[in-house]
């Protein structure tokens, strides 16, 4: 080789190198900052709070939204909202998911010749609409509105819509109608509705089978109650159901009863208030006559509970002073369910809890809400070929219905159908035309949860997508069916409704505040003595289920499958199972022992006909024959409908079950459910395993100084219920990706925060949950071996993460005695638009870099900023961490703990504070309060 | 062919002491004469494992080290693995050159030098993996403390420091010393080449003319190398073992990790050091060099060590129960009983049960049944390290984080590019430098 030769070469292979590597690195294009800011109060890059109401489940949670350069990026539980108080649930904080969820429908769509949709413009729409309804007028059918629940100035805007349109509004379908609980307040009190049950102010609450915080009407609502009642020494909680609920094992004791056998129970009760208690003047003898007579010795043959247990349960109850009777769930949705909540409301008259505890006046708004016998008289007039235009708003029946109702065959047969959804789901995909709804987020509204509660609905961006809003397009088609020029849009129908309901004066104080409350009217209840009478002569409480018996519960994740789309619903796992993705059953320790059954093992069940195959997930506490599945997860052929009330019965006897032999992979995140106790995870009842103030250890290094700040965290494991709400905070908060089944399944979940659930030492009654996040260790085991100091100890006490310096050795991960960091193991895709939920104040990991948590340090970081600019210290509970924000039973207080006067402090010295594997020595900033005492046995 | 069985005991005449020399001469410099179809083949297929790794290794860049099987809790697999168990390999080949040579072992002088080259070329497949391991491969040189405008420095508390330098030490020492040891045999190797092999011979010979003088001064400096590689062999595997006894997991975290660690990587040395010379001396036909005598020392070396690494074994369980820890119990067991026991069965098995049968000095002087019982080693010790990386991640202190890890596809193919890219250095160095110390054994017999 010449010497020219050789210098082109290495000129040429130099330089080739050099431009290869002065490529833009993915996520790092320059930003352009704005010369003019486009609005008066906006400054790039600060946080705007918005209020409005979270619309993901019909309890209808105030939330503030959190909108960063234009963009809503998070939602907080709006802290004076009386329903959520600041809190959200799990649903709620992934709901903005939805908001920019790629799989949204873009644009109106509309059925072509060839049976596929085709995007069409708006005004064509609404056109199409006009004309589908006169012609089905001009042939004499009816025109039908069907949609899930609806309040507030929507439902009044739906009635003049039906007017002008000549449109009938049916009931609304909801599959959590809870037809039975309403049907019988309907027969009690003549009051079809569900009752505000005020758990915060009783001091003996009984529930039975109703699963209070995971999705009962406004489970965020009833955790905060739960947690304020806590707070007071004397309250007493006692739990019963046949299967094993989140909810119960959150109770002082939990009874695990013989499946079908509530009512009973419940009746026994009611006797024994009769007999023994005070209020016995108030239930008039012919009820008295009518009612079933269950003895101790009874209920106690038919729940399997001891009957002395029983008599002193009872006791108890009519000594309470305050006490509380709900029934729910799954005890209210089996074939003497109504039953069941009939000798309920009558308990709770009998306790006279009616006066003021089961409170009607908040009655939570179910008043246009019909049950599944409305949609079966539906189904009728389908059939016989009466309906022209069908209207499905916001409902989803072809997939939620029990498939002995024929929905989508009958829908078929309606002349013309409209969607009006969000997604393309079932029922939507049956649908000749389908107008895509915009978010609550980008939306005008209100709604009305409970009775005089109104709650603000606010667009905070601009719709992402060509939607337009319920109330829009109900004006827009009601306007061309009277032929009217459409100018009003819903935001000015709105203000001159609410102008013209509640005054100038309140539109102001309502946009700022978020909600109204109007005071409440009182409710005056009777007893409904001939319909009371007449059913309990023809009640039937022994339902005898027979054979395997299948449970479906709504879960907690997905509700009853609308929030499946979320992704981040997904992601989080199930509390009580720690499965993620795809579907399973829960079986108890006897059938695992008696089928061999292992987690994971496939087994079929069959009842009359109908066939599941799914892996098995061995759940202790279940009674011995009963098996869980989480609704949306159940085919609807194993569903029934109670045809008193139409309730969908959700509890499925008389199966069998065998094991196919097959294994199936599922993600079950936990690697174990035991050992927490000798462990030390939890400190036993004694303060075994509490070394709190251990003697301090040798150290060759200087200990670290926290001259202002030392940040710490503690968490009360007492109210924690495991709601995995803090969960999906963090996710949102921080950035953090959703890996997917696939990586799950070999253990990669990304989650920076988790619920760990353990086998309690009655294996059967308890379980434990364990908040596990980085415990900000002060002697971390972490920060000793990363060989580049991409984490170290800052002088506020956080292990902090310096991102970029990462090389990804992963030693600190494996060195971390609570496996808190997460890597990353691929670069993780944010599909637009998607990656406009990006928070901007937190980096974007890519592939090859540790991370976890650092006390929300972005939060600690503004409030830093306000503070120097005010020339302070940071006060107590100025920050908050998103997992601590959204936590619904106050169980995380963060803070100073160089502050003796933060509540962080006095927590974390209190006597049930201990810090986990203390005895390693890591000296942990995160500090648990262990449970309580249980105060008596019963 | 018949070889006449060199008895060094008995005093030679001096017709056959040239002889002696100059068939061993002969035999030593045949080996790099023009290679074999059957070199060839195997130098192939080093190099098609090596194209396989480099492939995997570049899937994993590209794609993330998600390609792995490594996951949540076990951070560390067969990458780690395959590192302490590479740089195991690569402590016998200062144990047989410095230390036998400072205890003026004799038979040291049949292995020293294969055994430095598989120092040298081990020390250099170990490095990779600490790269190969990386999250951020491209960011490597954070790991050395070099001075920059941003006043970046390394973490020297952390082990993974240490074990950059302790490894960088060792490659350049045990270069230096597998270097300085050839110098005279380079110049005998000069005397057989022409043409510009020559020009390379005599610059890497340095001129060496085994004057007087030089032959002194380069004892002096051999020495003087030997007794400073010493400590190294002790220091670079007691400085791994801290990457894994400096931390608080249990399985780990313990104090006999060092001596445990250097005896282990001696053993496994020992092992592959046989596992080399066998087919090597029945492919150059050194049967005449390498007696069946030295096999026979190697073996009880390999033995000794065994015991003490049986030794280990025990004490760690013993350590685990009496001390009372429920971290440490629960790991112990597990070890035995979880889903990787069969790996720890394994483990003992070869590492522990079938070296025993070397107390019978038959089965010592039967090359074959050595031969096979050295592979067996290999392997035992490749699982020791992952069963104490592995099995100690995946079980430790919360129950809820517990996991299992299995390696990839991605991972056997860089663990089988390693292999090739050692063996493909060792057959280069084969055919290109002299195998066995030629002066070494001709002085034996001067």
């Amino acid at each position: 080789m010449k010497r020219r030769d050789f210098l082109k070469i290495v000129g040429i292979a130099s330089s080739a190198t050099l431009l290869s590597s002065c490529g833009v690195e993915k996520g790092t294009e320059k930003l352009i900052p704005f010369l003019v800011p486009p609005d008066e109060d906006y400054i790039p890059g600060v946080a705007q709070y918005y209020s409005s109401t979270c619309t993901e489940c019909p309890a209808n949670c105030g939330v503030s939204v959190k909108v960063v350069d234009f963009n809503p990026i998070k939602l907080e539980g709006l802290e004076a909202n009386p329903i959520n108080r600041g809190a959200l649930c799990l649903r709620g904080q992934s709901s903005i998911v939805r908001l920019y969820h790629p799989d949204r429908i873009k644009q109106p769509l509309k059925r072509g010749a060839n049976g596929q949709f085709q995007p069409i413009g708006w005004d064509e729409a609404i056109q199409q609409v006009v004309q589908a309804l006169k012609s089905a007028r001009g042939q004499g059918k009816a025109n039908v509105y069907l949609s899930g629940r609806t309040t507030g100035s929507l439902s009044r805007l739906l009635d003049n819509f039906a007017k002008d349109a000549e449109v009938e509004r049916v009931p609304e379908y909801e599959p959590f109608a809870h037809a039975n609980l309403r049907e019988a307040y309907r027969l009690v009190f003549g009051r079809k509705e569900i009752p505000f049950y005020r758990i915060e102010d009783a001091d003996f609450l009984l529930t039975v089978g109703v699963d209070l915080v995971e999705t009962f009407v406004s489970p965020v609502s009833y955790a905060k109650q739960l947690s304020r009642a806590k707070d007071r020494e004397n309250f007493r909680w006692l739990h019963f159901e046949p299967h094993a609920s989140l909810t119960g094992f959150q109770a002082d004791k939990r009874f695990i009863v013989k499946p079908g056998s509530e009512a009973y129970l419940v009746g026994f009760f009611l006797n024994y208030i009769l007999t023994n208690g005070l209020n016995k003047k108030r239930i008039p003898p012919e009820i008295t006559n009518a009612l079933p007579k269950i003895d101790a010795g009874q209920a106690a043959e038919k729940t399997g509970l001891d009957a002395d247990t029983l008599n002193k349960l009872a006791a108890q109850l009519a000594e309470a002073r305050a006490p509380m009777v709900i029934s729910g769930g799954v005890s209210t949705h089996q074939k003497n369910g109504l039953e069941t909540a009939v000798l309920t409301a009558l308990l709770q008259w009998a306790l006279g809890l009616t006066d003021r505890l089961v409170d009607f006046a908040r009655a939570e708004n179910y008043d246009h809400v019909g049950s599944v016998a409305d949609v079966q008289q539906l189904v009728k007039r389908l059939n016989a070929d009466e309906i022209g235009v069908l209207f499905l708003a916001r409902t989803n029946p072809v997939a939620t219905l029990p498939a002995a109702i024929p929905f989508a065959q009958a829908m078929a047969r309606a002349s013309f159908k409209v969607a009006l959804t969000d997604f393309l789901d079932e029922t939507a995909e049956q649908c000749d035309l389908i107008l895509p709804l915009s978010h609550s987020l980008e939306s005008w509204g209100d709604a009305e949860p409970r009775k005089g509660l109104l709650n603000l609905i606010q667009p905070t961006v601009e719709p992402i997508f060509n939607t337009l809003s319920e109330g829009d397009i109900l004006l827009a088609i009601a306007d061309g069916y009277q032929g009217r020029p459409n100018v009003f849009s819903y935001q000015q129908w709105l203000l001159r409704e609410w102008n013209r309901t509640y005054g100038e004066a309140f539109v102001d104080e309502f946009l700022k505040k978020g909600f109204y409350e109007a005071p409440a009217k009182a409710v005056r209840l009777s007893l409904n003595t001939r319909a009371l009478t007449r059913f309990l002569k023809d009640a039937k409480l022994d339902v005898r289920p027979q054979g395997h018996i299948l449970y479906a519960i709504p879960s907690l994740r997905m509700f009853d499958g609308r929030s499946k789309v979320l992704k981040l619903t997904s992601e989080i796992p199930d509390p009580l199972t720690t499965i993620s993705y795809g579907e399973w059953i829960t079986v108890s320790d006897e059938t695992a022992e008696r089928l061999k059954l292992k987690d994971k093992d496939e087994v079929a069940f069959q009842v009359n006909g109908n066939q599941l195959a799914l892996p098995v997930k061995v759940q202790p506490g279940l009674n011995g024959d009963v098996s869980t599945i989480h609704w949306d997860q159940l085919e609807r052929a194993f569903l029934d409908v109670d045809q008193r009330s139409g309730e969908i019965l959700a509890v499925v006897s008389g199966g069998q079950m065998q094991k196919t032999g097959k294994k199936i992979a599922i993600p079950i995140l936990s690697g174990s459910m035991e050992e927490a106790y000798e462990r030390g995870i939890f400190p036993d009842h004694n303060g075994h395993g509490m070394k709190h103030h251990a003697d301090v250890r040798e150290t060759l290094y200087p200990p670290h100084e926290h001259p202002e700040y030392r940040w710490a965290m503690t968490i009360d494991l007492e109210k924690c219920i495991g709601c995995s709400a803090c969960v999906a905070a963090c996710y949102v908060e921080n950035n953090v990706a959703i890996v997917g089944k696939e990586e799950h399944l070999i253990g990669r979940e990304m989650s920076w925060i988790r619920i760990e659930p353990f086998y309690g030492k009655d294996r059967d009654r308890e379980m434990n949950f364990m908040v596990m996040l980085c415990q900000q260790c002060c002697n971390a085991p972490c920060e000793t071996v990363c060989p580049v100091y991409a984490t170290m100890h800052n002088p506020e006490g956080l292990n902090a993460m310096v991102y970029n310096r990462c090389v990804g050795t992963r030693y600190c991960h494996n060195n971390c005695p609570y496996k808190v960091r997460r890597f990353n193991w691929f670069d993780h895709e944010w599909e637009t638009p998607l990656d406009r939920m990006l928070n901007p104040d937190v980096f974007v990991r890519h592939k090859g870099i540790m991370e976890k948590c650092t006390f929300c340090v972005q939060r600690i970081r503004t409030a830093r900023d306000v503070a120097k600019d005010e020339k302070r210290k940071i006060r107590d509970g100025e920050v908050i961490p998103a997992c601590s924000q959204t936590c619904p039973t106050d169980a995380i207080v963060f803070g100073n703990l160089l502050d003796e006067q933060a509540r962080v402090t006095k927590l974390a010295h209190s006597d049930r504070s201990y810090r986990v594997f203390e005895e390693i020595g890591t000296e942990p900033a995160v500090y648990y309060l262990r449970k309580k005492e249980i105060k008596d046995e019963a | 062919m018949k070889h006449k069985e060199v008895d060094t005991a008995k005093p030679m005449t001096p017709r056959e002491k040239i002889d002696y020399q100059n068939e061993i001469e002969e035999r030593v410099l045949s080996a790099m004469r023009k290679p074999t179809p059957l070199y060839w083949i195997g130098l192939g297929i080093s190099l098609l494992m090596v194209l396989i790794g480099a492939i995997s290794w570049a899937h994993q860049i590209r794609t993330g080290m998600g390609v792995a099987g490594i996951t949540n809790p076990v951070g560390w697999g067969v990458y780690i693995t395959d590192f302490v168990f590479w740089v195991g390999i690569a402590h016998s080949g200062t144990l047989i050159s410095a230390i036998l040579f400072l205890f003026r072992a004799k038979f040291r002088s049949r292995f020293n030098r294969s055994a430095e080259a598989m120092t040298v070329f081990a020390v250099l497949t170990a490095g990779l993996f600490p790269l190969i391991h990386l999250g951020r491969v491209w960011f490597a040189y954070w790991l050395f403390p070099y001075p920059n405008q941003r006043l970046l420095w390394v973490n020297f508390r952390s082990p993974l420091i240490w074990d950059v330098f302790a490894v960088s030490t060792y490659l350049t020492v045990s270069a230096i010393f597998f270097y300085v040891g050839m110098i005279p045999d380079l110049a005998i190797v000069r005397r057989f080449k022409k043409g510009f092999a020559k020009r390379i011979y005599s610059i890497l010979s340095l001129g060496w003319t085994g004057t007087f003088k030089e032959w002194q001064h380069y004892n002096q400096l051999y020495k003087y190398l030997a007794a400073l590689a010493t400590p190294l062999v002790i220091s670079v595997h007691s400085v791994v073992s801290w990457d894994f006894a400096m931390s608080v997991i249990p399985g780990w975290h313990t104090t006999i990790f060092a001596p445990y660690f250097v005896a282990g990587a001696i053993f496994s040395g020992c092992a592959m050091v046989i596992t080399l010379v066998v087919p090597m001396r029945k492919m150059f036909k050194l049967e005449k060099i390498i007696t069946i005598d030295d096999f026979d020392k190697l073996a009880q070396i390999l033995l000794f060590t065994s015991l003490i690494v049986g030794y280990a074994y025990i004490v760690e369980y013993t350590i685990a129960f009496w001390s009372g820890n429920v971290f440490e119990e629960s790991q112990f067991i597990y070890r035995v009983v979880g889903e990787y026991k069969w790996f720890y069965y394994l483990m003992f098995f070869c590492n522990v049960i079938l070296p025993l049968t070397l107390f019978s000095s038959k089965l010592r002087r039967n090359i074959k049944y050595l031969f096979v019982v050295s592979i067996f080693v290999n392997i035992g010790m490749w699982f020791e390290r992952f069963n104490i990386i592995v099995m100690s991640l995946a079980h430790d202190f919360d129950p809820y984080a517990w996991g299992f890890y299995m390696p990839s596809l991605v991972e056997f193919g860089i663990t089988l590019g390693s292999f090739g890219w050692f063996f493909t250095w060792f057959l280069i160095f084969a055919k290109t430098l002299p195998i066995v110390s030629i002066t070494e054994l001709k002085e034996e017999v001067a």
